[in-house]
């Protein structure tokens, strides 16, 4: 599998007011051409994170990348000068984010924002041509009467209308990898299901890649070829969403999927939970970061932080996972 | 839209009435009117060296009862309070602002002639003031905490400081006193008139530098952070991040995206600096003797010259109002959520 973007030994973090502090601990994960690839994990792992070092939108200047590489096309996006990331945001990468209430600029017409996206990477396209894209790109994200859409402002749209418009601009030029943060957390559940459905159509029709990022297990089910997991700046997991469902490897998988309410369970039974609470950034424990809430961890697991190995098709960072048979 | 800007005119005019009644209330509250200074002057001119006897009553000797009434008539205060001040009002309906007691000239005369001036610095010091402080912020927005964006913070805060009339005292003796490069006050030479007319606009800066300096350098502080503060926030925003996850450089969506997202809160303080600049500082006008509304209208008022000091409240409320209304306008020409109530949204 030649991968489209590999990112390996990713580590960033921030400078805040009492001092440096890191956020990935070495991500490492891939993602072929016209794959998706889920990445889940609690809030606060370092999911967004790892997407905004992909596209270099880290907030500056409190933001940085201190080690690793993101191979995207044979280049590496961490050492790429500034002026060629142009070229790259937007039109190979793309973008969506949790938010399409804040998302769009809420002082210009829709219309104007997903014209600006393609005259950016396109700029001697006339004014007419780039303006018909735009209407065809709202009309293929389904958006009804899309030439009286193109005129009107943000606040004009529902959150569900506006996340479509996200994907518009997004998808004008035809990026070879979009990065969807959270795309549809703010948004009701029937909507949810349309972006998704939308997202995969598109996906089928241009075979573009896509970089998923959700809590939410099941949607990982419905939309993933393969899932990363992560727990506190570190990848613990990474395989398919058959394996990782049937048979979760890691303390913390299996503690997630346990975690997910069950149509089949006893009514009115609790929900399990992992014990315990994630390390805080400033403070975090040598060896490995799960095992003060692993149930398997071990003297070992205190003194060595496990890497990332290949076993049987999947990656897995433990030094006692959980064994093959779902228990 | 337009039923909106129709309904905040018509909001004007019982503003305007609160306002003026108020003020034209308290005009008749406050002791020493017209009349105590008729009485007075008549007073003054019987006994001149008279010694401090209670005045009541030597003043009534000095007037009759008859002259007093007659003030009162000429001054409306023979009527009660609120029946003269719709006698006054329908006179200002007429563009009539009565005589001043001090001058003896009708009011509109007296603003008419410290118009021009007035509109000159309150114009100028407008222009100057956002020609400086949303390029100042912008500048410091983008360079936050280097050395250029503390300096200038120094100085802008430094400017704040002090208070406006003792940067004008320094400016005039250093500049004008000491060094002679500026004049000592004025609005114009006095051989104006027989100057061509670049030289007419040369002797009006050459007199207007001083105070103008004076006028901006408390004005500074303000407007510069809030552009600089505005523009941070928005810098940060989610649509700046938008715009560059499109491929668009930086620099690029400061001027096409943050910026007119933070010229907002510029445009809602539109209003109320253009009246408050107009009417002017008191000190700054009389340490440079010129003579524009905040002079004229501080001594009607030490004066009790109430005809004037109503004549420039009736302009100055009309200047604040339709102010506000402009600040609105603009507000509504840069932000498109603002539509003023019209179909809900
Ligand atoms: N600008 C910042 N300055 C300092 N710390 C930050 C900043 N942005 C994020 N962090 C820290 O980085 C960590 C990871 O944040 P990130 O946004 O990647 O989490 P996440 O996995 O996306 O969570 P969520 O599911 O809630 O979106 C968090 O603990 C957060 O406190
Ligand atoms: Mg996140």
């Amino acid at each position: 599998m030649a991968a489209l973007l590999e990112v390996r030994g990713l580590r960033a973090g921030f400078d805040t007011d009492t001092g440096y502090i890191e956020v990935l601990d070495g991500v490492s994960f891939e993602l072929a051409a016209g794959e998706t690839l889920g990445l889940v994990g609690e809030s606060g792992c370092g999911k967004s994170v790892s997407a905004l070092s992909v596209m270099n939108l880290l907030p500056q200047p409190a933001g940085k990348i201190t080690a690793g590489s993101i191979g995207f096309q044979n280049r590496d996006l961490v050492t790429l000068p500034k002026e060629e990331f142009h070229d790259v945001r937007g039109n190979r990468i793309s973008m969506i984010f949790q938010e399409p209430m804040t998302a769009l600029n809420p002082v210009h017409r829709v219309g104007n924002q997903i014209i600006e996206a393609v005259k950016l990477h396109e700029p001697n396209l006339s004014s007419a041509i780039a303006r018909r894209r735009a209407l065809e790109m709202l009309e293929r994200v389904g958006i009804p009467a899309p030439d009286q859409r193109l005129k009107e402002y943000p606040h004009q749209l529902s959150g569900g209308m506006r996340q479509r418009v996200m994907i518009a601009m997004a998808l004008t030029m035809q990026p070879d990898l979009l990065i969807a943060d959270e795309p549809t957390t703010a948004l009701d559940v029937t909507i949810q299901a349309q972006i998704l459905d939308l997202l995969r159509e598109m996906q089928r029709e241009s075979g573009m890649a896509i970089l998923f990022i959700t809590h939410d297990l099941g949607v990982i089910a419905e939309l993933c070829d393969r899932v990363t997991v992560m727990y506190a700046g570190c990848v613990v997991e990474q395989a398919t969403v058959t394996q990782l469902f049937s048979t979760p490897r890691h303390p913390y998988t299996q503690g997630l999927l346990r975690s997910i309410p069950r149509l089949d369970a006893t009514p009115k039974q609790p929900l399990t939970t992992i014990p315990g609470t994630v390390p805080a950034l400033i403070d975090m424990p040598a060896g490995c970061r799960f095992r003060n809430r692993c149930l398997n961890a071990e003297d070992d697991c205190e003194l060595r932080s496990p890497d990332l190995i290949h076993a049987a098709g999947r990656q897995i960072a433990c030094h006692h996972p959980v064994a093959e048979v779902m228990p | 839209m337009t039923s909106y800007f129709i309904r905040r005119l018509l909001l004007v005019i019982p503003t305007f009435l609160g306002i003026t009644l108020l003020v034209f209330a308290v005009t008749r509250v406050v002791p020493g009117g017209p009349i105590e200074r008729a009485m007075n002057e008549a007073l003054l001119a019987q006994t001149d060296s008279a010694q401090m006897i209670d005045m009541n009553s030597v003043a009534g000797a000095a007037l009759s009862e008859d002259q007093l009434a007659e003030l009162r008539a000429y001054y409306g205060f023979d009527k009660p309070w609120h029946e003269s001040y719709v006698i006054w009002l329908g006179r200002v309906m007429q563009l009539d602002l009565g005589m001043s007691t001090r001058y003896t000239e009708p009011v509109w005369d007296i603003i008419k002639n410290r118009f021009p001036i007035s509109i000159f610095y309150g114009i100028t010091t407008l222009i100057l003031t956002y020609a400086v402080c949303i390029p100042l912020g912008i500048a410091k927005a983008l360079r936050h905490n280097s050395v250029f964006d503390n300096a200038t913070s120094a100085v802008v805060f430094f400017g704040y400081a002090l208070p406006g009339y003792v940067v004008a005292i320094a400016l005039l003796t250093a500049l004008a006193s000491a060094w002679e490069w500026f004049p000592l006050g004025g609005f114009v030479s006095d051989n104006f008139d027989q100057l061509s007319t670049l030289d007419q606009a040369i002797d009006i800066l050459y007199h207007a530098t001083l105070p103008l300096i004076a006028y901006l350098a408390g004005s500074f502080a303000v407007m510069t952070f809030m552009v600089k503060n505005s523009l941070m926030d928005n810098l940060s925003s989610d649509y700046v991040r938008t715009a560059i996850a499109k491929g668009m450089p930086f620099k690029r969506a400061v001027f096409r995206h943050a910026l007119r997202n933070s010229l907002i809160p510029v445009a809602t303080s539109f209003g109320q600096l253009i009246s408050v600049i107009i009417s002017g500082s008191f000190l700054i006008e009389k340490i440079f003797n010129i003579d524009g509304f905040g002079l004229l209208g501080f001594e009607s008022l030490v004066e009790r010259d109430y005809p004037v000091v109503m004549g420039i409240l009736v302009i100055s409320s009309l200047l604040f109002l339709v102010g506000n209304i402009l600040s609105d306008i603009c507000v509504a020409i840069v932000d498109p959520r603002v539509k003023f109530g019209e179909n809900g949204s």
